[in-house]
């Protein structure tokens, strides 16, 4: 079967760094020598086109939105070269205002001059230097994709905060010429499977980006998959005396009503929506990190947070891009979906460490703890009656004992679909083995514990080495359990005074409004409780 | 102390005469940063951001949204002037210039110790006058291409090169008079703005039909045809997969192709359908066949009709079925069940052109276009949507005048001959407001006086000579740039809009007027307060 291409879409800051380490994992995993086979198909997210110069591109089928002032040092074209003509006439008189040029740091320095194996082998301490997500970007991305929201500013007095901003900034000059840029993508396209709507659902970019799901559900029948996601922390998060305490109260009630609304408009558009962040309750601060075993990051961090996310999104994705399959985002998205519940949550085990001298299946009949945990705030994956589709990567035929007399399974595949079997009461598995591992390479951040080996398993001797691959796995989750997380937020909301809400009464949003989108919620909450299963 | 410290002991403020300074000061800023851009000697400016993008504008809007504003007095102001864009298309500059002027003359009276509110009762009162005069001052004209020319060659040259403005004037007039019907109220919207990276930005054209930005996705179809049906649709001609077909139920691919096959025959069943009206009206003919569809089309569909020698586009803009059927005449269909020739359109070549990765579709020599298309050619990015945002300004300054039926002399003519009245009126006031009045009418030769100095001549020589002329003259005088000397802009088709003096007279007396009544600016928690 032909490719089937997907559409991705970036709103918001924190969604652009996950963006950012999602890309450079695609591009760093390149093959350019045409040696090694690759599982995934690339053209199902990258597109192939021409320059004015004639020369061939090849560039992220992507879509980005952020403020100005984020771009620092990449142009807003994108940084692929372009021919540059002079004028054919002169300007009478021109007034030259230059801003300082943008500093480039260590690694953006060294992707224009040096060649790739080299910055691939070098170790980066970037943790100091980097601001924006374009200070770790390694694609060159087509002209069409950057498109900046020029009305508002980082920090400014004007923030770009609130729900009904962006919804009206959507319904503007900005939302038609990025409504334009997307059907210039699809129409590219032969046979598109969907798109990939990664936003930050806690400022004004929620707005934005759900008035750009609603234009994709007027305009094309096609999946929309969702990921709302919530920053690993706020700058506010930490206040010390009183004002800044109220201050950091203010914006947090400002963030949970975004949320909920931007949840509320999802179950009425998307056709799966994912929830993301970090922290493990997401909603009234990001709350504590999440923790991964033999991984050590720092949440205050975007740079190291996001990167988590991105892989997670990568494997998530695997299921649907691979060469040898059948399987589409439809479909996913069908599986995951019945009976209305639009929401799901997403698992992540990163890296899947087994003691080096372990076998595989070893490994599983001594575990105890649950395989992943959960990315989706405030949310516990429910061990019983749940739909899942799981995708690993890493885990080799090698590290599987084979028992020769008595064998119950033959491959890896077969060992987890048992596992899983086991484990999970009433419940469907859907799983995917693909054998590359989690390529790690800079500016991949070097969050990874000594206690790895070069590929990603536990070691108990003294090493220094890097890691440079490692095993990984993802999934997506469905069940009753989710009612709790609706529950949860609509409480958390349910408790906030609409009177109090000043800035949105500022945009035009009525307590009228305010009502019904926690009554779309509680409705939607509904579609969790009945039990119908399998 | 104010009493906002009493409430919240934080809270930054100034008071009175502070205040009042403040705002001054912040009026005169952004004065003094667009005063160099008046006008179509003013100079431009160009923008550079930190990683080497370039913008290079003269056009007070653009400026004011580019400009990372961060002053609450300055947004203010450049808001009024956004809003006076949003209402005409045209005067932002002059939106700034005159609110700076208004402050700046107020001071004066205000330093000697006049009441702010006395001079806004002033200014009240010669606004009011301002616009009896501006009314006096109104020339209508008949609706023919001379006088639009005039118009919209006044507008362009304030914002591009002289050269090209001269292009670009004949497109936007062209254009508004080719979809204008009878006395109906014109629809901008029926006018294309198509981009074009290459060549020269004096190449920009105007193309009676459409140009669209796609082109046809299989090798074989044509890329010419003369002579052509047009089938303007919203019908999906691809596969998608709409039964629920889940990993977890169906294992096996024989299952999924049955269920594939099912649903491929339906979608071939529109695309015969199609065919078949193609070989009814066409067999036998010289006629061709174009299909463009608002929904996909996918590679077997294509093919199909490339076997036809049909030409079949994908994903049109939404707006441009619209636009297609103005051009060529026939209906979007939304279905395929009940197609006759008369739901088509009819286009005299059609054909396509590439760029690098972009293709564009030329849909030209239709029979009674009713929608058009200005096709903006230029080297580069920049110079793109600086022409784009002239060509709107211009198309809007022509529908503002068809809309009014009427024009002012321009060159700065309204403004002598206003402040000539307001001098007159003045002494027929009684009180202090006739220093309102006062300051209002030295407040409006800001427009001539920056005219003068960014063409390079004396503001006081110039307005001087000025007043001496229009008090001879019966007719509006207004300034030559290029002499320096008083004509009458008539004569030479100088001609602004009169919607746009009238909002720049209403808006910037109110917001002058505001700002001057302001005695104590504070700023306390933020959150609690918007913004």
């Amino acid at each position: 079967m032909s490719t089937r291409e997907i559409l991705t879409l970036q709103f918001g800051h924190y969604s652009n760094h996950v963006g950012t380490h999602f890309w450079n994992i695609q591009e760093l995993g390149f093959d350019y020598t045409g040696t090694e086979k690759s599982e995934c198909n690339n053209d199902v997210l990258y597109r192939e086109g021409r320059n004015t110069k004639g020369e061939i591109t090849y560039t992220p089928r992507l879509l980005i939105s952020d403020l100005r002032d984020t771009l620092k040092s990449l142009p807003a074209t994108g940084g692929l070269p372009d021919e540059d003509v002079q004028e054919d006439f002169e300007w009478s008189a021109v007034e030259k205002i230059q801003e300082p040029v943008a500093q480039k740091n260590e690694y953006l320095a060294d992707i224009d001059t040096k060649p790739l194996n080299e910055i691939v082998s070098k170790k980066y301490q970037l943790e100091d230097q980097i601001n924006t997500w374009t200070d770790y970007l390694y694609p060159r991305l087509h002209s069409r994709t950057i498109n900046i929201v020029k009305e508002y500013q980082q920090g400014s007095n004007e923030s770009f905060d609130i729900f009904h901003t962006g919804q009206s900034l959507w319904k503007q000059d900005y939302g038609e010429s990025f409504s334009d840029k997307i059907r210039n993508y699809v129409e590219e396209c032969d046979s598109m499977q969907g798109f990939h709507v990664n936003f930050d659902c806690v400022d004004g970019f929620a707005g934005l980006a759900l008035g750009c799901i609603e234009h994709l559900t007027d305009e094309y029948s096609k999946s929309i998959l969702a990921h709302p996601i919530i920053p690993s922390y706020f700058p506010d998060n930490d206040p010390t005396t009183d004002e800044e305490k109220e201050i950091s109260t203010g914006k947090d009630t400002q963030r949970i009503v975004n949320i909920a609304f931007s949840m509320s408009e999802l179950t009425q558009l998307a056709t799966l929506f994912v929830p993301l962040c970090t922290g493990n309750k997401g909603w009234r601060k990001p709350g504590k990190p999440i923790v991964f075993d033999y991984l050590n990051y720092k949440p205050e961090l975007y740079y190291h947070s996001a990167s988590i996310l991105a892989s997670a999104l990568d494997t998530l994705s695997y299921k649907y891009r691979l060469k040898s399959n059948i399987y589409t985002l439809s479909d996913a998205c069908a599986d995951m979906t019945g009976y209305g519940r639009k929401m799901a949550a997403a698992s992540l085990r990163l890296p899947f460490a087994i003691p080096e001298d372990q076998y595989i299946n070893e490994f599983l009949e001594i575990n105890e703890k649950s395989l992943y945990t959960s990315i989706t705030p405030s949310c516990d994956i429910a061990p019983d009656k749940i739909f899942q589709l799981i995708t690993i990567r890493g885990i080799e035929e090698y590290l599987m004992k084979k028992d020769e007399r008595n064998p119950k399974y033959s491959n890896v595949k077969e060992m987890f679909e048992l596992y899983f079997q086991a484990n999970h009461f009433l419940s469907a598995t859907n799983v995917t083995i693909c054998e590359k591992p989690l390529q790690i390479k800079p500016p991949f951040p070097n969050i990874f514990s000594e206690k790895l080996n070069r590929h990603g398993f536990v070691t108990n001797e003294k090493n220094q080495t890097k890691v440079e691959s490692c095993a990984l796995m993802a999934g997506y989750h469905n069940g009753n359990f989710l009612s709790n997380t609706i529950e949860n937020l609509k409480k958390e909301v349910g408790r906030i005074k609409f009177a109090k809400l000043h800035k949105f009464s500022g945009e035009g949003c009525e307590a009228e409004e305010f009502k019904e989108r926690l009554e779309t919620l509680a409705e939607f909450q509904n579609n969790y409780e009945e039990c119908l299963e399998l | 102390m104010a009493a906002i410290s009493l409430l919240n002991p934080k809270a930054e403020f100034a008071r009175a005469a502070h205040a009042l300074a403040l705002n001054i000061s912040a009026a005169k800023g952004i004065q003094d940063v667009m005063k160099t851009n008046l006008g179509p000697k003013g100079t431009m400016k160009m923008l550079v951001s930190g990683a080497g993008d370039i913008k290079i504008t003269k056009d007070g809007n653009v400026l004011l949204h580019e400009m990372q504003i961060q002053h609450p007095t300055a947004s203010l102001i450049a808001r009024a002037s956004t809003a006076q864009d949003d209402a005409t298309g045209d005067g932002t500059t002059s939106t700034v210039l005159l609110i700076g002027e208004l402050l700046k003359q107020a001071e004066i009276y205000i330093s000697e110790g006049l009441h702010p509110r006395i001079i806004t009762e002033g200014y009240d009162l010669a606004r009011n006058k301002a616009l009896e005069v501006l009314e006096s001052m109104k020339l209508p004209i008949e609706i023919n291409r001379e006088n639009l020319l005039d118009i919209a060659r006044t507008s362009l040259k304030t914002k591009v090169h002289a050269s090209l403005a001269d292009v670009l004037t004949d497109a936007c007039v062209d254009a508004v008079l080719a979809i204008r019907t009878g006395d109906k109220p014109v629809d901008l919207h029926m006018i294309e703005l198509m981009q074009m990276q290459h060549k020269t930005a004096t190449e920009t054209t105007l193309v009676k039909g459409l140009v669209l930005d796609h082109g046809a996705r299989h090798p074989d179809m044509p890329k010419r045809v003369e002579n052509a049906y047009i089938l303007t649709c919203n019908v999906s001609l691809e596969y998608e997969k709409t039964t629920v077909n889940s990993g977890f139920f169906y294992k096996n691919a024989e299952e999924r192709d049955k269920l594939v096959a099912a649903e491929r025959d339906f979608i071939d069943q529109r695309v015969k359908k199609i065919i078949a009206l193609k070989k009814k009206v066409c067999d036998g003919t010289d006629k061709t066949f174009v299909i463009i569809n608002q929904k996909g089309i996918d590679p077997l569909s294509l093919d199909a009709f490339a076997k036809e020698g049909m030409i079949a586009l994908r994903r049109a803009k939404r707006r441009n079925m619209e636009r297609l059927a103005l051009a060529c005449g026939g209906s979007a269909m939304n279905s395929v069940d009940d197609l006759t020739e008369s739901c088509l359109g009819y286009a005299g070549l059609v054909y396509e052109h590439i760029l690098g990765e972009e293709k564009y579709t030329f849909v030209e020599e239709c029979k009674n276009p009713l929608s058009v298309t200005i096709l903006i050619k230029g080297p580069n990015k920049h110079t793109l949507i600086q022409i784009k945002d002239a060509v709107r300004d211009g198309l809007r300054a022509i529908n503002n005048a068809i809309e009014d039926k009427a024009v002012i002399a321009g060159a700065g003519a309204f403004e002598i001959k206003a402040n000539l009245e307001l001098q007159k009126y003045k002494d027929s006031v009684k009180g202090k407001a006739r220093l309102g009045i006062q300051a209002y009418a030295e407040a409006l030769l800001i427009i001539p006086k920056m005219l003068a100095v960014n063409s390079g001549y004396d503001a006081q020589d110039t307005i001087v000579k000025l007043q001496e002329e229009a008090r001879l003259s019966p007719d509006a005088i207004g300034l030559d740039l290029s002499t320096g000397e008083a004509i009458k802009p008539r004569d030479l088709g100088i001609l602004d809009n009169y919607i746009v003096k009238k909002q720049i007279l209403n808006s910037c007396t109110i917001i002058a007027s505001n700002l001057l009544l302001v005695d104590e600016i504070m700023r306390a928690g933020m959150s609690s307060l918007k913004g």
